[in-house]
């Protein structure tokens, strides 16, 4: 095997393996509370992919359905793995997408009479800018007192909730006496969906107003594309990755390190903002109160695990993610398995990765010893030295 | 000498690693009462041979004979169990450990049911150093003791356990010169006292100083069995590197010219806070080699530190030409001309898990050279200059693309050293710049460095290793405690300046 080949292989193992780990369990769980696996997996598929729908559902809706799930998936799973290039570990997609859709819904109903060509730039930048600023308080804190961005991220990710609660239940969006959502933004910051919402139009038999897939797609694209030329082609990506390697030989370098953590968590910050404009822009045109237990910017930690922390990765992770959010609905209707199965699954995803069974499997194995891993100058049994070394070799 | 019984037999010895055959049938017996040194360059498999003798992996073939007796060692609790202890050239101690505990650990005497019983741990190892002179406290935190005392513990714990064959692995590494000299005190108490000692070591020096004999291995292989008595540094530096060895740097006299850089009385803090410099000052000329003799841990490393930009200076400042540099940082610094080849090539002089050709950018990625507006990087420019440089610094490497943690030590320094070099300095800091590596880089870089000189680059030398300064510089400035003492000619005799580096001898006339 090329050692290309078997690189790839033995990158590509982490990820496949535990989503097969993720999906066997699953369907141990389903099978034990008497249920058929098999059924649920097929509503799944159908409902998330479109493929081998049983119930008459229409293949290209539940593509369109999964695509709008997957939209924002993208943008926060590229807000979760640029930090992480850096060495940091960003929490607070969550927090930074709400900030982000919150900046969004105010300027869209604040302004709501100017015409599109303004306004939509106006909320999608204002989300960036909000969930920048949410999350540069963290990039910040870390540059400058040595904060953990793991602990300032999480906690203002509770702020974003709260606030998110404020505006919309008796604060200044909201939309009425006792409900829990806010005013409609203006027609102008709405983005605009793929297909011509006309109802007349039928395509792939059905009124092209019900494929909800909008151009927040090609926004979500752009970002990944962007993700990776900035990481790969730039100085700057260059400095966030040095400084995710080593923090010492990038200071020799002359790389500023406070500057590099601090401008990661602020464009990675309006990465997530985005994400939250495009949900309101695109999607809901509101703030609901749907948002109190949106999950996607904890997704987004998996997606970009998951994803290897390449954009390829992460669109993959988050068609995958995205087709299971959307296939529950379906499973449930099909197959009569309850939609949380989804959430077991990609807990379990999650939980492979962090527990690391298939790196722990492959190194029970002989097959997956890598001998270009280990460096030639060293005894090529370094590696192994310093694990049998850490055994506990003289208990005796 | 086949009736006399070894204390350690290894016959036949191969081990194949994945695209290495590390051990490819290798004799290796050492006398009881000897002490045996295996010397070879990094890689040469050392420290394989070692490993499978402590057992922590199995050979594919060969047999391994203790005292006589076949042995089959699974495992470093057989190794133990036949008497064979090894002191790894990484410590494996706990900081925040007592030495006792350290020495103990995996084997506390315990009283009662499970309680740390501190008397009889403190006994036991005030009886061990008693007995063979080796002078350390128990009580004290291992964290607090120096490197030489460290490894004290380290060897203490190995003969705890009972060992009577001892293997230390690069001992000297990181020892002072004074901490080698009371390392080798303590190692022929030991034979004296019937202990069995192998000594991994590539320092032809120490090995004709301490060994009674020696095994040289190269790339795999035993290349040669010699009684220490009967040979020289020049005869085992050419078994180990296969050819014959420059030791000597061969170079002209300098002719220096203007005088490049200025440093004015300058004074910085270690990370700790503590005074490191104390009004250090010096000229730098283009074209001569101005070496820092000095024991590690007097100033050198931060006086390195502060010219490269990476550390600020409390008082005092530095000129380059008639610029005054003293708050650059380390970006405009090497704008400005200071390259800069940092002590510890792993931790800061490369990222390990880039590639070459990203390491070859390293601190450059936006000059106009390799980026576009300081911002988009040109990668086709990138990997023409790192391959002139794999192919002009003669960097032994498959592509390019290779991490730089794949490459062998050697290999590693040579990529800084063409980084630095390649940027065309007026000002080259080289700090340790051969620590580690083996004899063939250590004659490329030295000789990288003399022809770097001539091409009237002014270069400023630090080196733990005395040897190699005197070799290499046209003046010597030694250093202690945070002053330069004195500042001496090349010849000056070696007595002379290890007087000066530990705080003797008197500085020379119009020194600073």
């Amino acid at each position: 095997m090329p050692p290309i080949v078997r690189r790839l292989a033995g990158g590509l193992a982490m990820p496949f393996g535990s989503v097969v780990f993720a999906f066997v369990v699953g369907a141990l769980i389903v099978g034990v509370t008497g249920a058929n696996p098999f059924s649920a997996y097929a509503g799944l598929i159908c409902g998330g992919l479109g493929i081998g729908c049983t119930q008459g559902e229409n293949p290209a809706l539940e593509i369109s359905n999964t695509i709008v799930f997957v939209i924002p998936l993208i943008t926060t799973g590229v807000a979760v793995a640029l930090p992480f290039r850096a060495g940091l570990f960003n929490i607070g997609a969550e927090g930074q997408l709400l900030a982000g859709s919150m900046a969004c819904a105010a300027i869209g109903i604040k302004f709501n009479t100017l015409p599109s060509p303004i306004l939509l730039p106006m909320v999608l930048l204002g989300g960036m800018a909000a969930g920048a600023v949410w999350a540069g308080i963290p990039g910040v804190l870390k540059a400058v007192v040595g904060a953990h961005e793991v602990v300032t991220t999480i906690m203002l990710n509770y702020v974003a909730q709260w606030l998110l609660r404020f505006l919309i239940i008796g604060g200044p969006l909201q939309l009425g006496p006792g409900t829990s959502k806010s005013l409609p933004i203006g027609d102008g910051a709405r983005l605009a969906t793929l297909l011509p919402a006309d109802n007349s139009l039928i395509v792939l038999g059905l009124p092209s107003s019900v494929f909800r897939v909008h151009t927040g797609l090609l926004i979500a694209l752009a970002a990944a594309a962007l993700f990776a030329f900035l990481l790969w082609r730039t100085s700057f990506g260059y400095e966030i990755r040095a400084v995710g390697q080593s923090q010492k030989a990038a200071r020799y370098a002359g790389v500023s390190v406070r500057r590099t953590i601090i401008l990661t968590m602020l464009i990675a910050g309006a990465f997530s903002g985005l994400a939250g404009a495009i949900q309101i822009a695109g999607v809901d045109h509101n703030l609901t109160d749907k948002y109190f237990s949106d999950t996607t910017g904890f997704d987004a930690i998996a997606v970009a695990l998951l994803g290897l922390g390449s954009a390829v990765g992460i669109v993959l992770a988050s068609v995958l993610f995205g087709a299971l959010h959307s296939g529950g609905a379906i499973m449930q209707s099909d197959a009569g398995i309850s939609s949380n199965l989804v959430l077991v699954l990609q807990a379990l995803i999650l939980f492979s990765i962090a527990a690391n069974f298939v790196g722990a499997i492959r190194r029970g194995l002989p097959i997956g010893r890598k001998p270009s891993a280990l460096p030639p100058e060293l005894p090529p049994a370094a590696g192994l030295m310093s694990e049998a070394a850490t055994a506990p070799p003289e208990t005796a | 000498m086949s009736d006399e019984q070894l204390a350690v037999d290894m016959r036949g010895i191969t081990k194949q690693f994945p695209g290495v055959l590390a051990n490819n049938h290798v004799d290796f017996s050492v006398r009881p009462g000897e002490i045996h040194a295996l010397v070879g360059e990094n890689g040469a498999g050392k420290s394989t041979l070692m490993n499978i003798l402590y057992g922590l992996f199995p050979p594919d073939s060969g047999e391994i004979h203790i005292n006589g007796k076949q042995a089959h060692i699974g495992g470093p609790r057989d190794a133990i169990a036949l008497g064979i202890g090894m002191v790894h050239q990484h410590f494996m101690l706990i900081p925040v450990f007592s030495v006792g505990e350290n020495i103990m650990l995996g084997r506390e005497p315990v009283a009662g049911p499970d309680f740390y019983d501190h008397a009889r741990a403190r006994t036991a190892i005030n009886e061990l150093t008693k007995r063979y002179g080796l002078a350390l406290n128990p009580d004290a935190r291992m964290g607090d003791l120096p490197v030489g005392l460290q490894q004290r513990a380290e060897i203490v714990k190995v003969l705890y356990r009972g060992a009577n064959i001892l293997i230390l692995d690069e001992p000297t590494g990181v020892l002072t010169p004074q901490e080698t000299k009371e390392l080798f005190v303590v190692l022929r108490d030991l034979v004296k006292s019937g202990k069995t000692i192998i000594f991994i070591s590539h320092k032809l020096k120490e090995v004709l100083e301490i060994s009674d004999r020696i095994t040289v291995m190269r790339r795999g292989k035993v290349v040669g069995h010699l009684t220490t008595k009967q040979t020289n540094e020049e005869e085992i530096a050419t078994m180990m590197v296969g050819r014959e060895v420059l030791l000597r740097v061969d170079k002209k006299p300098a002719t220096p010219g203007a005088v490049v850089m200025r440093v004015e009385n300058i004074s910085a803090n270690t990370d700790r806070g503590v005074p490191a410099l104390k009004g250090v000052s010096f000229e730098l000329r283009q074209g001569e080699i101005l070496g820092i003799a000095g024991v590690e841990g007097n100033g050198q490393s931060e006086l390195m530190e502060v010219l490269a930009g990476t550390r600020q200076v409390t008082g005092g400042r530095v000129l380059l030409g008639d610029r005054d540099i003293t708050t650059y940082d380390a970006r405009t610094e090497r704008g400005a001309g200071v390259a800069f080849i940092p002590e510890d090539r792993r931790g800061t002089g490369l990222v390990l898990s880039f590639s070459i050709a990203e390491n070859s950018i390293l601190g450059r990625e936006r000059s106009p050279t390799f980026s576009w507006n300081e911002f988009v990087l040109k990668l086709v420019a990138i990997k023409e200059w790192a391959r002139r440089l794999v192919k002009e610094f003669d960097i032994r490497t498959p592509s390019i693309e290779v991490a730089a943690r794949n490459l062998s030590g050697g290999n590693q320094q040579k990529v800084i050293v063409a980084r630095e070099m390649g940027s065309k300095p007026k000002v080259l800091l080289a700090a340790q710049p051969t620590r580690g590596v083996d004899i063939g880089a250590i004659e490329f870089i030295h000789r990288r460095i003399v022809q770097e000189r001539d091409e009237g680059t002014a270069v400023l030398l630090v080196s733990a290793e005395l040897d190699e300064v005197r070799s290499l510089s046209d003046r010597i400035a030694v250093m202690y405690e945070g002053r330069i003492v004195s500042i001496e000619p090349p010849d000056a005799a070696e007595e002379r300046l290890g007087l000066l580096m530990t705080g003797g001898g008197a500085p020379r006339e119009g020194a600073a």
